[in-house]
């Protein structure tokens, strides 16, 4: 059985994805990137390894991709993360759903992504330079409620009013109007909700850049916040899809990168 | 009127965007020399006149006046034939637009701050002091930035260039701008248009072409030499005395065609072909074509004012008198411009097609400067002619500032792998 | 490799040098071919005038006229078919040379191309027409075409019951035609410079033979190929002109729209420049000289075909060595490809 590996050296943490012969995804793992890159992913690889009883002769072909994939010493090829998040948008959600936009939300900063019908990137837009409409904000807000982040989707739904808005554009002033609304004694809810519509808005002005068309994918780890989801629908009005594995999309698409390129140099 | 603490503030901000400017020239020139392994011998020449500035002098001959324009559609024929020395002063320095700003608003295209700032400071290409800015009314930057004559202590004349080139109210609208000019020029430069003089510059420039086209011929046929280069020979005719330029771009060809004899290239055959479009690339802003091809891209055309728009199509006369080389030379300044100030521009759709088919052509990257709305407003159109023949295109925006660099590298380096991919695939 | 560089040479060399010689040669043979007893017949699409005693044969336009001035019913029996077949054999002789006729056959035309180089001794400018002029103008050889069909017509029919045309008009454009005055001169004839003062209708038309004699000259004077303007020769060809064998052909996307064709073009056609969808290229006025496809510049943009076989191609190599350009271009030993 030939094996496949991607492995994705972001910022603040490495994913690394296994799949087999016919791409499906046997398993994963994600560590932080530290400062030694090749050392903690080398690490974390090897205990993906040990825990599927294999060795690193299985891998056929590695391909690495993220910020820091140049520095990953065994790969047999490096990618661009934007192909490799294409790539694995694209095979994420089956054969019925067709990815065009991906909206790729990480710790640091959110990609768009827009794709045509062969799944080639058309357009690109990303904000990386300030954290509103990343998940750095969440971050921020949760310790501001006095919550833990993955609380953050369930006082979403738990709203009974209307999301409250949070009009500043910066996530540093949007600390201040946080704390204002807590002590004029609004509810937890529906200032947890506001800060989604309020990220959901800076995501969509940023796509509206572009062309956004169906299906939309929304990848990186916020789109586990189900509330992030609910908000982000509501503002780009349209379905808005999330696979399984959403923190893992692009090392996914490097290990299918991976396996394209084996068989091609066979 | 400068009192003292205004010239105090002149010569610190002198001081220092000249020392930025100094740091900008000397990173892109290693950048472009030294970061690509393969030497070309002929390029010295190009490389070595874009020099820091290190001293005040002006390096153009101090006998004649020296008239700066910009754009392509001030006739440099008639410029050369009154004797004057002609320099396009279009900027691609950031450091010049930081001082530009204090006359401008700061969203407005960062290629007309550059140069008004390098205007006011004295900051232009060899020290350029000129007599005369030709000031052509082409987008509205422009147009407007010609009313701040008077505030950088410089004369600007406007060249009224009409809004449209198909008709024939706008042939004679330009008929008589050009004519007009004329009439400006003698009488700044003392000098009277004569027939031999015109008919000796207009050869000039058409054996400048020739020797261009000459050079693009080259590079259809192999790679052998990178689009970072080119833009830099172009970049060189804005200043360079026409003949000499010629003289060495003659050499360079000699050079290139003895490449193709022993297959030396600069890329490899599978290297994508990239065509590069939009607001120019002027140096130093040479950033697209430069991380392009580091990224192991090529660029074989460039459908910039900055490039092949300049040398494309030679005058032709039919009886060699004023009467007639005067309207020659200004149609030619006037038909075939793909400038987007032009409408219609179907013209600019259907050369860049031409140039997909002849260059064999992978892919375009589409550059707008921030701030520039008519190559923002063309994009679309040209995107989907392209679309429509199955070529990939990549819109880029960018301004003058390096900060956006890792954004932009990310993009080309994407837009690269997936034409990688389809050539693969093929 | 041969043929290559045939074609090189064919598409490097000055086509209007040749010309020149061409009309000279055409010139001899149409003003004192006769001389020769050479007969080229009566139905020549150019102006080879019976009224110079010198001339080979007749233009077409006589012939025409001359058929036309039958009642209906002769032109609907046996007479009808001489006009047919005149027309014919002017279709015919057209059809091999298309409108180049004009632009290196016709003796009025090479008159005409000789008083420009007087003028260009001169340092005088030449004058061009705008646009507007330009489109009105051109329409005023349909009309003496017209006039030349239905005055003879006239002549034996009546019209909606008016009277016949006199007897006097004769052959109407031939009073008129500048062929009949001038082309006489150059065999030391000056019998055609007459008014003929018998009646109004001879008063008249003589005097304008005269009036459009010196109009031929003073216009052709200032303004190049003056008189092929208003030529109903021109305007019956250009009927016949899409069937030529010899085509001038453009590719228009490769057309950057510089404008050198039409800024070098005698005529003043502008439409070789702004016309870049049409693949026949020859306009109602043009002449078929090719100096414009010597001052393309871009490869492959016009092209002079002769059946299919592209007989003179616009080149950059060319275009450059024409215009006396190219020292930098004889070091390169690659072909224009």
């Amino acid at each position: 059985m030939n094996y496949y590996l991607g492995v994705d050296i972001g910022s603040t943490t490495i994913k690394i994805v296994l799949i087999d012969e016919s791409g499906e995804m046997v398993d994963k793992i994600g560590s932080p990137t530290g400062s030694m890159f090749n050392k903690n992913a080398l690490d974390s690889l090897d205990r993906l390894l040990k825990s599927n009883n294999l060795t690193r002769e299985d891998l056929k072909y590695i391909v690495s991709t993220g910020y820091g994939r140049k520095l990953f010493k065994i790969s047999n090829e490096n990618v661009n993360e934007l192909t490799a998040n294409a790539k694995g948008a694209r095979n994420s959600l089956g054969n019925d759903i067709k990815v065009k936009t991906i909206i790729n939300v990480g710790g640091q900063d959110t990609k768009v992504i827009m794709l045509d019908n062969d799944g080639k990137m058309t357009n690109f837009f990303m904000n990386d330079k300030c954290a509103a409409g990343t998940g750095k904000f969440l971050d921020i807000s949760a310790r501001n409620l006095e919550v833990e982040v993955q609380e953050l989707q369930t006082l979403h739904f738990e709203a009974k009013d209307t999301p409250l808005p949070i009009n500043s554009i910066c996530a540093v002033f949007a600390e201040s109007e946080i704390i204002s609304l807590l002590a004029a004694g609004h509810q937890t809810s529906e200032i947890a909700s506001g800060i989604h519509y309020s990220i959901a808005k800076r995501i969509t002005r940023l796509a509206s850049r572009g062309r956004i068309e169906d299906a939309v994918l929304f990848d990186g780890g916020t789109a586990l916040n189900k509330g992030m989801v609910d908000a982000l629908e509501n503002e780009l009005m349209r379905p808005v899809y999330v696979n399984s594995f959403p923190q893992f999309t692009t090392a996914y698409g490097a290990a299918l990168i991976a396996k394209e390129r084996y068989l091609d140099n066979l | 009127m400068i009192n003292a603490t205004d010239q105090d503030r002149y010569n610190r901000l002198k001081k220092t965007s000249t020392i930025h400017y100094n740091m900008e020239v000397k990173q892109v020139l290693a950048e472009i020399i030294d970061d690509f392994p393969d030497k070309i011998s002929g390029m010295e020449y190009f490389y070595n006149k874009f020099k820091p500035l290190e001293t005040d002098e002006s390096l153009y001959p101090k006998d004649k006046k020296l008239i700066a324009s910009m754009c392509i559609h001030v006739p440099i024929e008639i410029i050369h034939a009154l004797d004057a020395t002609a320099v396009r002063i279009c900027s691609g320095a950031y450091s010049a637009d930081t001082a530009g700003s204090d006359f401008l608003p700061a969203k407005i295209c960062p290629m007309v701050k550059s140069t008004l700032g390098a205007l006011y400071l004295d900051m232009l290409p060899g020290n350029a002091i000129p007599d005369l800015v030709i000031n052509p009314t082409t987008c509205d930057q422009k147009k407007k930035m010609g009313e701040m004559g008077d505030d950088i202590n410089k004369e600007f004349y406007t060249l009224e260039v009409p809004p449209s080139k198909d008709s024939e109210e706008a042939r004679q609208y330009w008929q008589r701008t050009v004519k007009k000019l004329v009439k400006k020029l003698e009488k700044v430069t003392g000098n009277r248009l004569t027939r031999r003089k015109l008919k000796k510059s207009i050869k000039s420039i058409a054996q400048a072409q020739a020797e261009f086209r000459r050079f693009m011929r080259i590079r259809k046929e192999a790679p052998v030499i990178f689009g970072k280069d080119a833009l830099l020979i172009t970049n060189t005719y804005f200043f360079d005395n026409i003949d000499s330029w010629r003289e060495n771009l003659a050499i360079l060809n000699n050079e290139l065609e003895e490449r193709i004899e022993k297959e030396i290239t600069v890329a490899k055959s599978r290297a994508p072909r990239i065509l590069l479009t939009g607001s120019p690339s002027i140096f130093p802003n040479m950033r697209t074509p430069i991380l392009l091809e580091k990224l192991g891209g090529i660029v074989v055309y460039e459908e910039f004012c900055s490039s092949s728009r300049m040398l494309n199509d030679t005058v032709a006369v039919d009886e060699w008198f004023l009467y007639d080389m005067v309207p020659a030379v200004a149609d030619r300044y006037l038909k075939p411009s793909t400038c987007p100030n032009f409408t219609p521009n179907d013209d600019r759709i259907r050369k860049i097609l031409l140039a997909m088919k002849d260059y064999k052509v992978d892919g375009v990257v589409y550059q707008t400067l921030t701030g520039c709305q008519l190559y923002d407003m063309e994009a679309r159109k040209i995107g989907k002619a392209l679309e429509n023949e199955g070529y990939p295109v990549l819109n880029v925006e960018l301004d003058y500032n390096p900060k956006d660099s890792g954004q932009l590298t990310t993009r080309l380096e994407a837009f690269l792998e997936s034409i990688k991919d389809q050539k693969r695939k093929n | 490799m041969k043929k290559i560089k045939i074609i090189q040479y064919i598409n490097n060399s000055n086509v209007s040098r040749f010309r020149t010689i061409i009309q000279i040669a055409f010139f001899l043979l149409f003003v004192y071919g006769g001389y020769f007893f050479i007969n080229a017949g009566q139905n020549l699409p150019t102006f080879a005038c019976p009224y110079n005693p010198g001339s080979p044969g007749t233009c077409y336009l006589i012939s025409a006229q001359h058929n036309l001035h039958a009642t209906w019913d002769q032109l609907f029996s046996f007479r009808g078919l001489g006009f047919v077949t005149g027309l014919g054999s002017f279709v015919l002789f057209f059809i091999i040379f298309n409108k180049a006729w004009c632009g290196y056959a016709c003796p009025l035309g090479t008159i005409q191309d000789w008083i420009t180089r007087l003028r260009k001794l001169t340092l005088i400018r030449f004058t061009r027409y705008d646009e507007i002029s330009f489109k009105r103008l051109s329409k005023v050889k349909y009309v003496f075409l017209a006039l030349l069909i239905l005055i003879p017509l006239g002549m034996s029919n009546s019209f909606f019951g008016l009277p016949e045309i006199s007897h006097d008009m004769g052959a109407p454009f031939c009073q008129i035609c500048p062929g009949r005055t001038v082309l006489p001169l150059f065999s030391g004839d000056t019998s055609q410079l007459f008014i003929d003062f018998t009646t109004t209708t001879t008063i008249v038309m003589s005097s304008l033979g005269i009036l459009f004699m010196a109009l031929f000259f003073v216009g052709s004077f200032f303004k190049k190929r003056f008189f092929c303007f208003f030529c109903p020769m021109s305007a019956l060809q250009y009927l016949f002109s899409k069937i030529g064998i010899l085509r001038l052909v453009k590719d228009g996307s490769k057309c950057t729209k510089c404008g050198n064709c039409s800024r070098v073009c005698d005529v003043g056609i502008t439409a070789i420049a702004d016309d870049i969808t049409s693949k026949n290229i020859v306009k109602d006025d043009c002449m078929m000289c090719f100096k414009c496809v010597e001052a393309c510049p871009e490869k492959g943009a016009l092209d002079v075909k002769f059946f299919n076989l592209k007989v003179f191609s616009s080149t950059e190599e060319g275009f450059f060595k024409r215009y006396g350009q190219d020292d930098s271009l004889t070091s390169n030993k690659k072909k224009d490809d």
